[in-house]
């Protein structure tokens, strides 16, 4: 009894706003975690696959006779070896190739004891070539007697996506300003600390386990089944945690079928892990485009059209990477109030590497044009660049041409909580009017904005998650979710909103996420969905295990359940707080009763969103968000080096739930952003990775992250977890642009072509004083 | 990946020195430039891998009469952490400031740095504007023998020196520079930690009433070797740093240098970056 006194009554607080640690992070800190990569299975065989080395060849010979007698070896494989059974987004690629169509190209695989008798086989494999010739971009893979990288597809032409909408000839008639640049977004990869890896074990009645990497566990056993020849359902994915994938790992790749067909041959289990240069070789790059981008507008401010011709470099094989349009179209029609828009995107086979998703996914190519356009136009103008933007800034209840229903719309409210914050207007100005003057450092600042999907993104014709959850006999709460754990913070989350709904802390609640045999169906971790979409789903089953604890309760104690509550570990009255029982002896009473019951509930959520569709024409998200980011920088004109100082944001996040977990996606974004900017870029030469490495590929590191005030607009969305939207992508998105806005501001100079490397600033610099 | 079949880590010099005089050998200290170039297929091992980091005596940095002696197995930590370098040669712990990262410092050593004998050696540069000289020790009739080289000879080409197989680098001497000795030493990159440069560059000398005198200029990064600038130097030596005269040393860096076009720059920004970084070291210099 005494107890109870002490808890007498207990006020209603909530943990929704709140900083809530990531469950998994104290062992990540001190090492104990164990990887993907840091596994070893009982008998397990390392594979190792042996890549082309070259862009485009015909396989006359592979000799495996030298690799095969190698001690240790247990077993080598070409194309010749298993069935033509293809993958692919359009089934164009294989697990391994009968002709080279890439450098990265699989032509022979090895299962040993070791990783290093793996390697040295691979190096006694004799593989005799005949190089064709190539074709190293969109363009050159167009023109006549081009050399044909697809049998299938004889003009090159892979995956094209068009959206059309209102009179093109009459807006531009009626334009006073019309804009018309090309923008030339480059290559740049995830860089994941984790390399890729799977291990695959195959069972005695040939059901494989694979332990992925794999963000998307319940298709990916759709995609890999038909490489490997087996039933979906005869494959268990298993997730140990994974050293980040960002979009890398939303697709099945040519390296997981291999280690399956390695192991379903061996009947061993086989490991594949990738060292950091076939990392950055053998895995998806962001898709890079050629955006021949037109925009025009009235003299007095508004938009009247936006024309967007993109075209993709395919690279050998159809994963993710130039299906990017689905999403570059809705920035064409949806940033900003755009009455006519006229977009086509081409993809064309090359013999290039290839694009998978990458956080972002099209947005951070096209608002990199889009965002300078609106930059461009207001200058064009002589406008206010505040107010020419809330001229065309939609408002709550729009929706866009193709029918993205803007229900919470906070465009305005960020950009003027942003430009405010940062003195926005007024800096404009007077680094526009220092940058006449003498002096080697110039400041500028820029500001750039997007639209992104914050409530899934309804590509399939399910956008939904599945939950299970349960209690035991000690109020403790386990919840079996689809949603993955990437390392982006469901943890924690799903954690928050059960303890929320249930009154239990936080640390009460086990989450179990990381095996398709155990989880309900999802979509998996992408378009900044998971927050909302298995958040809602985690409260929706928290709510009926709360309704079947308060109807038990409502019987014991003979008052209503709408008059009760969980809180603190207890079953409180509503109105005051007034202790009833302790959730752990309810849940016990419940089980020990003449007609026992325990707390098992399920729930499935989908969306309130549309199929995508062929025509694009839907409201394919349940919610839509936006995002200002103004970048102050420093550049030195000598040395052409950008700094950037300072990031103010202001982001449209529905409601903060995790705060910790929404500061750290903004920081992580920006980092991204930062690397797109100024420094990152894949470098190939007639197909061939030039800096596969973190020496020569740039990564920002911590010294190069800038100060960052960061806005949450919370415009509660109707249909989000407690008015959350989806957050992570967007600040990805917006920093490029403002960065290249910035550097404009400081030398009134255009980067058409990220990234704005040292070098090529100075360039730029050093050739307009020679004009 | 060729066989290590032997592998010694001796205690003393005279030991290591016997088995180098015996056949080839790979040496380690720090590691942080071999264990990259091993992985990717620049460099094999030898069949004998001696990890020199236990001889004694090869640590360290002392101020014997008038001149600075530093151990080759010095890292790059001790360096930038010295007082006494910070006072004697504060060149060298701003060099040692933009090399690599933390974790890279602590490992890489001083002697590794010079004889890795890259065109971009971050250390080399400070130790070619401070008139340096290596020490070269090998075995010989049944005991140790010494060389000295100066540091603006040890360089053939990129990865090439002077040194035998048979010869260890075990420190690198300089004079003390003098009370009135300015020197400053300038890299580029876009990244401030963890960068390979594209251009470094060093300007040292005697200051006296404006007039600057025993003038030092060393490049890195622009030619297969890093180098010291002897037209530079011409240009500068015994002058008073005008505005024409630094505009003629700009004239003459460019004339001093032989950048390539490679992954991390091209030719027009080397040759960019060198007139930016002299007029800016020298501009450093008259503010001093």
């Amino acid at each position: 009894m005494s107890e109870q006194v002490a808890f007498q009554h207990i006020e209603k607080s909530s943990l929704i706003g709140q900083r809530i640690k990531k469950p998994d992070a104290p062992a990540k800190a001190i090492g104990k975690t164990r990887y993907i990569n840091d596994m070893v299975l009982p008998q397990m065989l390392y594979g190792k696959i042996l890549h082309a080395g070259r862009p485009h060849a015909e396989i006359i010979d592979i000799d495996i006779s030298a690799a095969s007698s190698l001690p240790g070896v247990h077993l080598v494989i070409t194309a010749k070896d298993i069935p033509d059974l293809k993958l692919g987004f359009v089934k164009d690629n294989a697990p391994l190739k009968d002709k080279v169509r890439c450098e990265r190209d699989e032509v022979a695989a090895v299962a040993a004891e070791s990783e290093a008798i793996a390697a040295e086989a691979i190096k006694l494999i004799r593989v005799t070539y005949k190089d064709l010739p190539g074709v190293f971009s969109a363009e050159d893979g167009l023109k006549d007697g081009a050399p044909v990288i697809q049998e299938r597809f004889p003009d090159n032409k892979s995956l094209k996506f068009e959206f059309h909408h209102g009179d093109l000839a009459g807006a531009e008639a009626g334009s006073d300003i019309v804009l018309d640049d090309v923008f030339n977004v480059h290559y740049v990869t995830h860089c994941c600390m984790g390399t890729s890896c799977a291990i695959a074990d195959f069972d005695h009645n040939g059901k494989l386990t694979i332990y992925s990497q794999t963000q998307y566990p319940y298709n990916y056993k759709m995609d890999l089944a038909p490489a490997l020849g087996i039933d979906p359902g005869d494959i268990r994915v298993i997730q140990p945690p994974t050293g980040g994938s960002f979009g890398a790992k939303l697709d099945v790749y040519p390296f997981e079928p291999v280690a399956a067909i390695l192991a379903q041959k061996t009947g061993r289990p086989v490991k594949i892990l990738f060292d950091r240069q076939e990392e950055f070789i053998n895995s998806p790059t962001r898709q890079p485009a050629r955006i021949h981008l037109r925009s025009g507008c009235t003299k007095d401010g508004i938009l009247t059209f936006r024309a967007a011709d993109v075209l993709m470099d395919n690279g050998a094989y159809t994963s993710w990477g130039p299906t990017v349009p689905v999403i570059m179209m809705r920035t064409t029609s949806g940033h900003y109030r755009v009455p006519v828009v006229d977009f086509t995107g081409q993809a064309v086979y090359s013999n290039n590497a290839y694009a998978g998703s990458f956080r972002g996914y099209g947005n951070v190519q096209m608002t990199y044009a889009t965002a300078q356009h609106m930059d461009m136009l207001a200058e064009k103008l002589d406008m206010d660049p505040i107010e020419f933007r809330l001229k065309n800034a939609q408002k709550s209840g729009e929706t866009t041409p193709q029918k993205s229903f803007l229900r919470e719309c906070a465009l305005a409210e960020c950009l003027t909580t942003a430009a405010d914050a940062a003195d926005y207007v007024a800096k404009l100005k007077k680094y526009t009017d220092e940058r006449s003057e003498e002096g080697r450092y110039k400041r500028g600042i820029g500001l750039a904005s997007s639209i992104h999907n914050a409530g899934g993104a309804k590509i399939h014709k399910s956008d939904g998650c599945g939950t299970i959850l349960k209690m035991d006999d000690y109020a403790r709460v386990t919840v079996i979710t689809g949603a993955s754990e990437i390392g982006q913070g469901i943890d924690a989350v799903i954690g928050q909103i059960v303890s929320e709904e249930l009154g239990v802390p936080p640390e009460h609640v086990t989450l179990v996420n990381n095996d398709s045999d155990l989880g309900p169906w999802d979509v998996g971790v992408h378009a900044s969905r998971t927050t909302f979409i298995a958040g809602n789903g985690a409260r929706r089953a928290a709510i009926k295990a709360k309704e079947q604890i308060l109807a038990a309760a409502s019987k014991q104690a003979n008052v209503s359940a709408e008059e009760l509550d969980l809180r603190g570990g207890y079953v409180v009255q509503d109105k005051d707080g007034a202790v009833v029982t302790r959730l752990d002896k309810m849940l016990r009473q419940m089980h020990f009763q003449p007609e026992p019951d325990v707390v098992m509930v399920s729930d499935y959520y989908e969306p309130n969103s549309e199929p995508e569709g062929r025509d694009h024409i839907s409201d394919h998200s349940a919610a839509y968000a936006h995002a200002v980011h103004i970048a102050e920088v420093v550049v030195d004109t000598f040395t052409g080096e950008v700094k950037l100082e300072k990031i103010t944001m202001a982001q449209d996040v529905g409601r903060v739930i995790n705060r910790m977990g929404l500061e750290a996606q903004m920081e992580g974004g920006v980092a991204f952003g930062i690397g797109f900017a100024l420094s990152e870029e894949m470098l190939f030469e007639q197909g061939r990775l030039k800096n596969p490495n973190f020496r020569d590929y740039k990564v920002p590191t911590a010294p190069e992250m800038p100060e960052i005030e960061m806005h949450f607009i919370e415009s509660d969305c109707a249909e989000g977890p407690y008015g959350a939207k989806g957050i992570a992508e967007l600040p990805t998105i917006v920093i490029a642009p403002a960065i290249a806005n910035a550097v404009y501001n400081a030398t009134g100079i255009r980067f058409f072509n990220p990234p704005m490397t040292p070098e090529k600033v100075a360039r730029a610099i050093w050739e307009k004083t020679q004009q | 990946m060729s066989e290590i079949e032997q592998y010694l880590a001796p205690e003393n010099l005279a030991s290591a020195l016997e088995v180098m005089a015996a056949g080839a050998v790979t040496l380690v200290a720090g590691g942080t430039d071999l264990t990259p170039q091993i992985n990717e297929g620049r460099r094999s091992y030898a069949p004998t891998l001696i990890n020199i980091r236990h001889i004694e005596g090869l640590s360290g940095i002392s101020a014997p009469d008038g001149h600075i002696r530093i151990g080759c197995l010095t890292t790059v930590s001790e360096i930038r952490q010295s007082d006494l370098l910070t006072t004697a040669a504060p060149i060298l712990c701003e060099a040692a400031n933009h090399f690599a990262s933390e974790q890279i410092r602590n490992a890489a050593t001083i002697g590794g740095n010079i004889c890795n004998a890259s065109p971009a050696g971050d250390m080399i540069i400070p130790l070619l504007v401070l008139g340096a000289r290596v020490e070269l020790a090998s075995w010989k009739d049944g005991g140790v023998v010494v060389r000295q080289v100066a540091l603006k000879d040890f360089f053939t080409g990129p990865g090439r020196t002077v040194r035998r197989d048979d010869e260890l680098l075990t420190a690198v001497i300089f004079a003390r520079p003098a009370e009135n000795f300015i020197g400053y030493f300038r890299k580029s990159g876009p990244r401030p930690a963890l960068e390979i440069s594209t251009v470094s560059l060093g300007i040292g000398g005697n200051l006296t009433d404006g007039r600057f005198s025993d003038v030092r200029v060393a490049f890195g990064a622009v030619g297969p070797t890093p180098m010291r600038g002897k037209n530079t130097e011409a240009a500068l030596e015994g002058k008073i740093l005008t505005p024409d005269v630094i505009q003629a040393a700009v004239v003459a860096a460019r004339k001093d240098v032989t950048p390539i076009d490679d992954i991390r720059a091209t030719e027009w920004y080397r040759n960019h970056l060198v007139a930016v970084f002299t007029e800016e070291l020298l501009q450093n210099v008259c503010q001093n």
